[in-house]
């Protein structure tokens, strides 16, 4: 369903004038308003009158994770701190949160937006959503909740954890809509199967999962498990929060960012030049229509490619591809890059394991190590160590073939890898520590 | 044919691991008639005999553990120098191959209990019976 037919099928031409047209007033907003955009566009020397085209965005400079840092908390805000309802911030585990702030009129566009990224995963007024993204600083919970409400559903404001309430809750209140991490869903796949609920004692549909990358064969895991359509979500918080970018359930491939908030680009991460649509690299995003704190090209760090093509949807607003990683995920294993959702779609393919899984990296000796270790299904266990034995050289030959390098794969008990309540933390780097 | 039932747990190698697998079943009265474990460098099978199979199994997967159940053979030989060669050169002759083996821990006076895992289990039991080797039953399993 689409919500907001007439910003959701502009047609490209208004679309992309309506985007210069938000673009000059952030421009404007930010330079005379906060005196870090004042300084950065003086040194590039560019003004705002200098942007008459969406071709001139290339010419501005980009904001990142550490601007944010270096404003803490409050320095990049347009607005008065008694304008500014609420503040959310990042997990910040190393060092200090980068914190954002939200405007009254901030909380209703995001609604709105989120709203709309509801309807695009099939979610309509008479929906029960069960939101167990976590409410707190983090954006997801408050995120969800909000456009839930503005769309007219039942939001359940559960949060994260507590996994055998939350399923009891789920039969008991019928809900229809699971907001959840994709990690978490699958927690929560396990503990129902573990506690003997019936998939027919359940009406949840949908799940809008995100908050972490997650891959295309760990959406069929989740999909088979409970029997619902797993849809993708995009978000960050310096951005806005969860309904950057979503799947619509038409065609389920591929993120509509909603362009009329957001102008995002593709650049090559290492020289900073803009990348033509379809090739891969770091998605940049530049915010149109916030009012506390507006960022200009903002680094998400995050891996992926605008698709152009139109979606067989009607939506106009172009598709960014599922994110591969996080830049600061990339894992370098002697000299080869590999993201952890590489080796993910790798282990969902393959039968007998488990969708949890664990990557180990090490140095041993000046050598860059990797263990993964992963589940043994019950339903391949037997009672041949020659069978078992040949499952893991079978996992370590096919990322060796695909990836070109050589790990350690460990079969592990069932229920012994680490589950999760929010995002996932899969990658255990001990030569950072 | 006569086949027992053998109980297979997947375990992980970590000091006290098989521990728990047989204090679990300790706890819940259980007698383990035989066990062998088979190891790999990081994970290991404990493969069992036990009288009260059914609780066993319950038992391990309420607790967690990926269990397996296998149909096995147990053959009951003299308890003398050469009874064991004897059977194997058998299998041998007719071309049976093993997959695994083991022995039992507390046969009944003068006998010896050999559990075996073949790769043909019928054609095995075809050659056992031709030459009159006694296999037992999972009752009598129970018995001895």
């Amino acid at each position: 369903m689409i919500y907001d037919d007439e910003l959701e099928t502009l047609p490209r031409e208004a679309l992309q004038a309506l985007q210069l047209k938000r673009l000059q007033n952030t421009v404007e907003r930010v330079y005379n308003l906060v005196p870090f955009y004042r300084k950065k566009l003086d040194e590039a020397n560019v003004k705002p009158e200098d942007i008459k085209s969406l071709d001139d965005l290339k010419r501005l400079p980009f904001t990142t994770k550490q601007d944010l840092r270096d404003n803490y908390p409050f320095g990049l805000f347009t607005i008065p701190l008694e304008q500014v309802v609420r503040v959310h911030a990042s997990s910040g585990t190393t060092g200090k949160p980068t914190v954002v702030g939200y405007s009254k009129r901030d909380i209703d566009v995001w609604s709105d937006l989120m709203a709309r990224s509801l309807a695009a995963a099939g979610v309509s007024k008479g929906d029960i959503i069960q939101n167990a993204y976590g409410y707190g600083l983090f954006t997801g919970g408050l995120g969800a909740h909000y456009g839930g409400e503005r769309l007219g559903a039942t939001v359940i404001p559960i949060s994260g954890g507590n996994t055998k309430k939350q399923i009891m809750i789920m039969k008991d209140f019928g809900s229809t809509v699971l907001t959840a991490t994709p990690s978490y869903t699958l927690y929560l796949a396990e503990t129902i199967a573990d506690m003997g609920v019936k998939r027919e004692e359940l009406k949840l549909r949908v799940g809008i999962l995100g908050a972490e990358p997650w891959s295309e064969e760990m959406r069929n895991a989740i999909e088979e498990k409970l029997g619902i359509d797993a849809i993708d979500i995009y978000g960050l918080s310096e951005i806005l929060g969860p309904g950057v970018a979503i799947e619509c359930i038409e065609a389920k491939k591929g993120l509509h960012i909603w362009e009329d908030a957001f102008i995002p680009e593709i650049i090559d991460p290492e020289t900073g030049e803009v990348l033509p649509d379809g090739e891969e690299g770091e998605l940049v995003i530049t915010t149109i229509q916030k009012e506390a704190i507006p960022l200009i090209r903002y680094r998400t760090r995050d891996i992926t490619r605008i698709i152009k093509e139109p979606c067989k949807c009607g939506r106009t607003h172009r598709r960014i591809e599922r994110i591969k990683g996080r830049t600061d995920d990339m894992l370098i294993i002697r000299g080869v890059n590999i993201f952890p959702s590489q080796i993910e779609s790798l282990l969902m393919e393959t039968e007998g394991v488990e969708p949890h899984y664990q990557i180990i990296v090490d140095r041993v000796n000046n050598l860059d190590t990797m263990e993964v270790k992963v589940e043994v299904s019950e339903k391949i266990f037997s009672d041949e160590i020659k069978h078992l034995q040949r499952l893991k050289e079978q996992i370590e030959k096919d990322i060796k073939d695909l990836y070109g390098i050589s790990v350690k794969v460990t079969l592990a008990e069932p229920k012994t890898l680490q589950r999760f309540e929010g995002k996932a933390k899969r990658v255990i780097d001990k030569r950072k520590i | 044919m006569k086949r027992i039932r053998q109980i297979s747990v997947f375990v992980e190698n970590r000091p006290g691991r098989l521990l728990e697998v047989v204090d679990l079943l300790g706890k819940h009265n259980i007698n383990i008639k035989a066990l062998s474990l088979a190891d790999s460098s990081d994970f290991g099978i404990v493969r069992l005999v036990v009288k009260g199979v059914d609780e066993a199994i319950k038992v391990l997967k309420e607790n967690g553990f990926t269990v397996s159940e296998t149909p096995i053979i147990a053959c009951m030989i003299d308890d003398k120098p050469g009874s064991l060669a004897s059977i194997l050169r058998t299998l041998a002759e007719n071309q049976i191959n093993i997959e695994y083996m083991y022995g039992f821990a507390s046969p009944v006076e003068g006998k010896a209990v050999m559990v075996f895992k073949f790769s043909e289990t019928e054609k095995a039991q075809e050659i056992l019976k031709e030459h009159n080797i006694k296999m037992l039953s999972q009752e009598e399993i129970r018995e001895i």
